[in-house]
């Protein structure tokens, strides 16, 4: 009796979460599968069109701009809050004075709400009384500042800088974590071998990091593959689709126009590109959970 | 052991208690007549007696939800009363209301219909967005509430017909609002202008300000539905109401010369810079700044506007007509308006009548028109009430011969979606006739497949 309900409990305790992930997760992604297939209004019920919907999509220039856009996105997420959150760490590492006050400074903006940031930055680049053109005006150095969310070659840019400035402090304490976990030996072995400070990161530290920074980057790439709140809440995509996203062209194509079947093929096509990076995630973090 | 069974008990019994008051309803006391059956001895005999009793017994109160999308401060306000209004005066019902932000509610309302007990009342808007739901069959037919409320006679002919399909009544309008030009009566006064009745002097008007270093015209394109009254106003003042409507149903084409036209005369406008700048970094809301320092000297927009304006300058506040282009060409306005449903699916039919009758009455039209300055729908409320902006709306529109909605409510959602794009599209690069044509193109084939036209 004893033994069996040793067997039976785990499986008891295992089968709630199995379940609701069966009904709120599994479920609905089946369901977004037939629905792409479908011309659905959200009214009546849907009606079954094939790969009409993967058809249109493919001539959709929204929907090319929308990822040509995430792509933009993804490419400067790889880059350049990866170095600047490595560089933080490398500096924050030691026993800089007020360490502990930069660390927080800098990991600051990720506590905020997506949603939080987008508005204060809505009001920094405010076009007439923003902080930004104020100060650029104030000092001379433009005569009129810029509309940042209203022109179309700036506004997904001005974005993506914000996006930027909140992962930063995110790959900071990744790295600074990484860091954390290096046994001081090593350092110490290359430097009585003669290597200089830029040896001892290259060829010690780099490679000895290399787990974390999978992870920083695959992180980055889902992170700005499903890039929504700040586009929303800041631009809704605009002005004329400039800075529109896939999540947020799916968005716009589901609860806007109700055009859920088209929507549906969006988040499919979304769905499959992150697929193959969430695979790089998870056989990575397979692999590191083998080695110890 | 003991602590850890004792702690699972506790977690049922809190849990218990919380799905048990969440379901005991309100209740209330009611005085209710009962026919009651006794038996008295009279003289020895055994008689039976029908009596009548008042007898006071604990009654549920009937609940009610009603959602809706009066999120602005004022109205929301006004929304808030008139529930209390409603509870007050029939205590039996309990009104669940929940306010949720315009546009949010524009995208639940789907999901808000198809659920298995949706709310019972909406707010909505009259014409081809609600006619959608009907034909649907997700709107209650409300043609009992109609005729018992005597709202067949009380109602002008044209709110009825906008609310009936096939002589049903589905929809109750209670207010309206015009869309005209707004200005600054200040700004006006101190450059010596006149508000304009033709185009001609309204590029006039434009201009003076223009060069006495004041915005002429401020919009917020962030929502883009504000660049669909531009549209609205150019193409009925250019191709008359009758083309404009026809477009909006489909039965025209985007490709039409005419529609190019509509075009022409808006470059005009943005070559010339008189709109706002980083017109598309403000919603309609943030753009009333410039308005309001008097930066700004008009603004195209419905009456909703004074919402939103402070106090101080409501004296300095006034509108006119938007200019007449062609004298040829009948004039159209565009005046919304908005009203209530019950959802076909609704748990409370009874109570969501009840409640229906009540918004549709004189009182609640009224204290809507006294609050907020909408104009009421009802015949019967008192029009010599209206303060000075509500006369002259009234007279703008009674002057118009074709009253549309509005763009997005005229026309199909997800045409509407695609027209505003290439509004603003073109506004960020007018000159570019090309591209103008190529995305007047890709909209018509999108318009032929939502409305299945030749």
């Amino acid at each position: 009796m004893v033994r069996l309900r040793r067997n039976f409990l785990p499986y008891l305790f295992l089968a709630i979460p199995i379940i609701i992930y069966l009904v709120w997760v599994i479920g609905p992604m089946f369901y977004t599968f037939y629905l792409s297939l479908t011309n659905w209004d959200g009214l009546s019920s849907p009606q079954f069109i094939g790969f009409r919907n993967y058809e249109r999509l493919f001539t959709d220039r929204v929907f090319f701009l929308s990822l040509t856009n995430n792509m933009k996105w993804l490419a400067s997420f790889v880059t350049v809050p990866v170095v600047l959150g490595l560089a933080l760490a490398m500096i924050l590492n030691r026993a800089v004075p007020g360490e502990k006050f930069f660390k927080m400074s800098f990991y600051m903006p990720m506590v905020l709400a997506m949603v939080v940031s987008g508005l204060i930055w809505g009001w920094l680049y405010h076009p007439r009384g923003g902080l930004i053109n104020s100060v650029l005006v104030g000092l001379g150095i433009v005569e009129k500042g810029p509309g940042w969310l209203s022109d179309r070659d700036l506004a997904l840019w001005s974005i993506i800088i914000v996006a930027i400035w909140r992962q930063v402090g995110y790959v900071m304490v990744l790295y600074l974590a990484g860091l954390k976990s290096i046994n001081p030996e090593y350092l110490e072995a290359a430097k009585i071998d003669g290597a200089n400070d830029w040896q001892v990161f290259r060829k010690v530290l780099l490679p000895l990091l290399m787990p974390v920074s999978v992870i920083v980057l695959v992180i980055s790439v889902i992170d700005s593959l499903r890039a929504f709140d700040l586009v929303s809440v800041m631009t809704r995509g605009g002005p004329a689709n400039s800075s529109s996203v896939l999540a947020n062209y799916m968005y716009i194509q589901a609860f806007n126009n109700y055009r859920m079947g088209y929507a549906a093929s969006i988040a499919v096509i979304l769905f499959l590109i992150s697929l193959v990076f969430i695979f790089i995630y998870l056989w990575r973090v397979m692999q590191d959970e083998l080695e110890y | 052991m003991y602590r850890k069974k004792m702690f699972i008990i506790l977690a049922v019994v809190m849990l218990l208690s919380l799905i048990l008051t969440a379901c005991e309803p309100e209740t209330i006391i009611e005085t209710v007549v009962e026919t009651v059956i006794e038996t008295v001895e009279v003289e020895g005999e055994t008689v039976e007696v029908i009596v009548e009793r008042e007898v006071e017994v604990l009654k549920d109160k009937e609940i009610l939800i009603y959602n809706s999308y009066a999120s602005d401060p004022a109205p929301r306000e006004a929304d808030e009363e008139i529930v209390q209004m409603f509870m007050d005066k029939y205590p039996q019902y309990d009104v669940i209301h929940s306010t949720i932000n315009h546009e949010d509610f524009k995208q639940a309302i789907r999901a808000y219909l198809t659920a298995s007990a949706p709310p019972d009342v909406m707010t909505w808007f009259a014409g081809e967005r609600a006619r959608f739901f009907i034909d649907n069959d997700q709107i209650m037919d409300i043609s009992d509430v109609w005729e018992g409320e005597g709202w067949v006679e009380d109602y002008p002919a044209g709110f009825k017909a906008l609310s009936s399909v096939d002589g049903k009544q589905y929809f109750l309008p209670t207010s309206w609002y015009w869309w005209a030009v707004y200005y600054r009566v200040s700004v006006f006064e101190e450059l010596g202008l006149e508000p304009p009745t033709t185009w001609d002097e309204f590029i006039e008007v434009c201009e003076t300000l223009k060069e006495n270093g004041k915005t002429p015209i401020t919009i917020g394109t962030k929502y883009r539905w504000t660049t669909g009254a531009w549209f609205d106003y150019l193409n009925m003042r250019i191709n008359g109401p009758e083309f404009h409507i026809d477009l909006m149903l489909g039965k025209e084409s985007y490709e039409d010369e005419r529609v190019l036209a509509v075009f022409d005369a808006w470059r005009e406008l943005l070559d010339n810079d008189y709109f706002i700048e980083d017109a598309a970094a403000y919603t309609w809301s943030e753009a009333l700044e410039p308005f309001i320092t008097g930066e700004a000297g008009m603004y195209l927009m419905g009456d909703f506007i004074r919402d939103s304006l402070p106090t101080e300058i409501m004296d300095d506040l006034d509108f006119f007509r938007f200019p007449i282009m062609d004298p040829a060409v009948l004039i159209g306005e565009d005046a919304p308006t908005d009203g209530y449903f019950i959802a076909a699916n609704s748990q409370n039919p009874e109570a969501a009548k009840a409640f229906l009758a009540y918004l549709g009455s004189v009182e609640v039209q009224t204290y809507n028109a006294e609050k907020l300055g909408r104009l009421p729908t009802h015949t019967g409320v008192d029009r010599s009430m209206f303060n000075a902006a509500q006369q002259k709306g009234l007279a703008l529109i009674d002057g118009a011969d074709y009253v549309a909605q509005f763009y997005d409510r005229d026309t199909r959602p997800e045409v509407a979606d695609m027209g505003m794009n290439v509004f603003m599209e073109f506004w960020d690069d007018p000159g570019n006739i090309a591209r103008l044509l190529e995305m007047l193109a890709e909209l018509d084939a999108y318009r032929m497949e939502v409305f299945g036209a030749d």
